[in-house]
């Protein structure tokens, strides 16, 4: 009885009478004060209470910024190369010689950096001792500088022929995040191979929510002998390695390019889908609603897409986006372990492979792609959890 | 019991019998045979190669071979390299595998359970929060990218452990983590949910009521029940850490099958692939088929199903 005079406050304005008849009072009461929510509404405000899910949320998004954004920022194209810069890192450590700073590489080579980490070019080679473990490079107006690889970390020599021990940090200016063992810029090439990754696991995603959506639904909608033999097919294709039948697919799929990796993710990840797909159809088949359609004539089809995939929708979606990181995961694998993209095409489990050769000399070039795949993970993840708890807080674990 | 076991043997069978049809239907459908390579070989070299190895005959008649040479456990030649066939180099390369699956395993297990339960006893205090983030690493990492961070850290920085063959015992550390990392995430945290599941029910209540310590309520009555789901996901999980090295053996340059595997894919070596394949999937339903069994003798719902 407490909330009474609330409710009153909220629905009329008090009369001056508070013993007299009310004027207004008929025509609100009826109405429903509190907002009126879409479904996406409501989905999206018990999303956003959950902080990890508002977290992944902004992770894929700052990801998929930086691919579709990210490459009008950069001076460099994925498939550029320059032999010369090849394998600089992002931090250089230089050394100062008559105020000219120079990079030695582990292979090497010496590379003139200006003083704010801008690459000014590699020095060629002008003579080698072998035996003291010294090479000279020319430096361009006539002047020599020596390398001195004895002992770690090499350096120049002086006017005197003494080690310069003296070292400076510089940030490479050219290649933000350094540049790969065929002089490619890391940056752009991080940029795009997110965007190939992201155009891979979506697609493949997608193919299979149609192919999980449609296969579910007529296995459930069709019922009796139709459903036990497609159930059965399911069982099967649960029980075999996919895996194993991914490697296959895209072997059998001619060419390196994007089509052999997407379709062979694409046809393969639907079982789940389906399975999930036909237990909501199951039960929401039985309904009057879908009755109430057949009365008034609908067909199968109408049934099926109009009433019954729509209803099933939020665990459908949960299912999305749990299947997208798998996705991520399967191509970065499959590029891994050499069965995704030929170059110049680049994925982030192309580049984490290709990085494998220089792990011990340029341990950066692995640590990039495999953050982006990370921050990928995380994110999807987050957001996948955050939206099951959101469409459907009787899944919650 | 015995209808079930049969039933499941006869869905095994078919199954097998479907993956083998179907590995054979994908290893014809590449388009080339396996001695149209690059290297210059006569037209008829390659016919007689094809006439050797039976490619002349009709598909159904290959079939037919195949399955009667795969009932006499025989997987066929490798094409690429004379002489040697596919069980040899499973007998060669399954003893390393299977080790470095087993090894995994048992990591993945007695780190996994403890790791839940303490989680789920400890629901909201700090051990909960470490053993999540672990967990929620575990998942999102790809494995590669575990195995290429342990080798730079341990074995480049710090020189601990060996980076490549299988030398001593050391040299199955790094493997098994990175392997592992999944499944133990993926354990530890359904362990967790179950066990906090579990705390919360009546039967708990009624054993705490009764006055039995806690240690003894936990172990008889919480956690028996608790490892139902987790043993319900241990037959897929242990065949994939079996069957599933393929990656972790390549970078850390072990001799195992997932190797030869990667090799022969990158050699299109097609009666290996094949061979390999049917391999590693007979060995997976094989392995899920035994735990649903032990499954089924733990508890005894599963089997009135």
């Amino acid at each position: 009885m407490n909330n009474i005079p609330l409710e009153k406050s909220r629905l009329v304005s008090e009369p001056a009478d508070p013993w007299g008849v009310y004027t207004e009072a008929s025509a609100n009461r009826e109405k429903i004060w509190s907002k009126n929510r879409t479904f996406l509404g409501d989905v999206w405000f018990r999303f956003r209470t959950k902080p990890t899910a508002i977290l992944g949320l902004i992770l894929v998004l700052l990801v998929v910024l930086f691919s579709l954004a990210g490459p009008s920022f950069v001076t460099h194209t994925y498939k550029e190369q320059n032999l010369k810069y090849a394998n600089i890192p992002p931090s250089l450590r230089t050394v100062e010689k008559d105020g000219r700073y120079f990079y030695i590489s582990p292979a090497l080579q010496v590379v003139e950096v200006s003083a704010k980490g801008e690459l000014l070019g590699a020095l060629s080679k002008k003579s080698a001792d072998n035996a003291n473990k010294r090479t000279t490079f020319d430096a361009g107006d006539g002047q020599l500088v020596t390398v001195d690889y004895s002992s770690k970390p090499y350096t120049l020599l002086n006017d005197e022929g003494n080690r310069i021990e003296s070292f400076h940090g510089l940030h490479n200016r050219t290649y933000l995040l350094g540049s790969d063992a065929l002089g490619r810029d890391m940056l752009a090439r991080l940029m795009y191979g997110a965007r190939i990754s992201l155009i891979v696991a979506v697609i493949a995603a997608l193919t299979n929510l149609v192919i999980g959506v449609l296969y579910g639904s007529i296995s459930a909608y069709a019922g009796g002998m139709v459903d036990s033999v497609m159930m059965r097919i399911v069982d099967i294709i649960n029980t075999l390695p996919l895996t194993l039948y991914v490697i296959l697919l895209s072997m059998v799929i001619e060419g390196k390019g994007m089509l052999s990796i997407t379709v062979a993710l694409g046809t393969v990840y639907w079982v789940n889908m389906a399975r999930v797909v036909r237990g909501e159809i199951l039960s929401l088949k039985e309904r009057d609603f879908v009755l109430a359609a057949r009365t008034i004539g609908s067909s199968t089809g109408t049934i099926l897409i109009r009433h019954l995939i729509p209803n099933a929708m939020g665990p459908i979606l949960v299912t999305l986006t749990m299947l997208i990181p798998s996705a991520v995961f399967m191509e970065a694998f499959l590029s891994f372990i050499g069965l995704g993209l030929a170059a110049p095409l680049a994925s982030l489990g192309t580049m984490c492979s290709d990085a494998l050769a220089t792990l011990r000399t340029a341990p950066y070039q692995l640590f990039e792609p495999a953050l982006v795949i990370c921050i990928l993970m995380f994110g999807f993840n987050f957001v996948g959890d955050g939206l099951r708890d959101a469409l459907d807080p009787k899944l919650k674990k | 019991m015995g209808r079930y076991i049969a039933k499941r043997i006869g869905m095994s069978v078919v199954t097998l019998f479907v993956l083998i049809c179907l590995t054979f239907a994908m290893m014809h459908a590449i388009p080339g045979g396996p001695f149209t390579s690059d290297r210059n070989v006569t037209e008829a070299v390659q016919q007689a190669l094809n006439e050797k190895y039976h490619l002349n005959d009709p598909v159904i008649v290959q079939f037919g071979n195949y399955i009667k040479d795969l009932l006499h456990g025989d997987l066929g030649m490798s094409y690429q390299y004379q002489g040697k066939s596919v069980n040899d180099f499973i007998v060669d390369g399954f003893p390393v595998s299977g080790k470095l699956g087993l090894v995994t395993t048992i990591f993945v297990l007695l780190a996994s359970i403890p790791m839940g339960i303490v989680a789920a006893l400890k629901n909201g205090r700090w051990q909960d929060m470490l053993v999540m983030v672990i967990a929620t690493l575990g998942v999102t990492i790809p494995s590669f990218v575990i195995a290429t961070m342990l080798m730079y850290l341990f074995s480049y920085k710090l020189g601990w452990l060996p980076t490549f063959g299988i030398s001593s015992w050391k040299s199955f550390i790094l493997p098994m983590v990175a392997m592992g990392g999944y499944s133990l995430a993926f354990l530890a945290r359904l362990m967790r949910s179950s066990l906090l599941e579990v705390m919360g029910q009546d039967y708990i209540r009624t054993a705490r009521s009764k006055g039995i310590s806690e240690f003894k309520t936990i172990t008889r009555h919480a956690l028996r029940n608790a490892l139902i789901p987790v043993i319900t996901v241990l037959g897929p999980t242990i065949a994939n850490l079996v069957t599933g090295s393929f990656v972790i053996e390549s970078i850390f340059a072990m001799p195992g099958l997932g190797v030869h595997y990667v090799t022969s894919i990158n050699n299109r070596d097609y009666s290996t692939i094949m061979g390999v394949t049917i391999f590693y999937a007979t060995f997976l339903i094989a392995i899920v088929f035994i735990v649903d069994l032990f499954y089924c003798l733990i508890d005894p719902r599963i089997r009135y199903e």
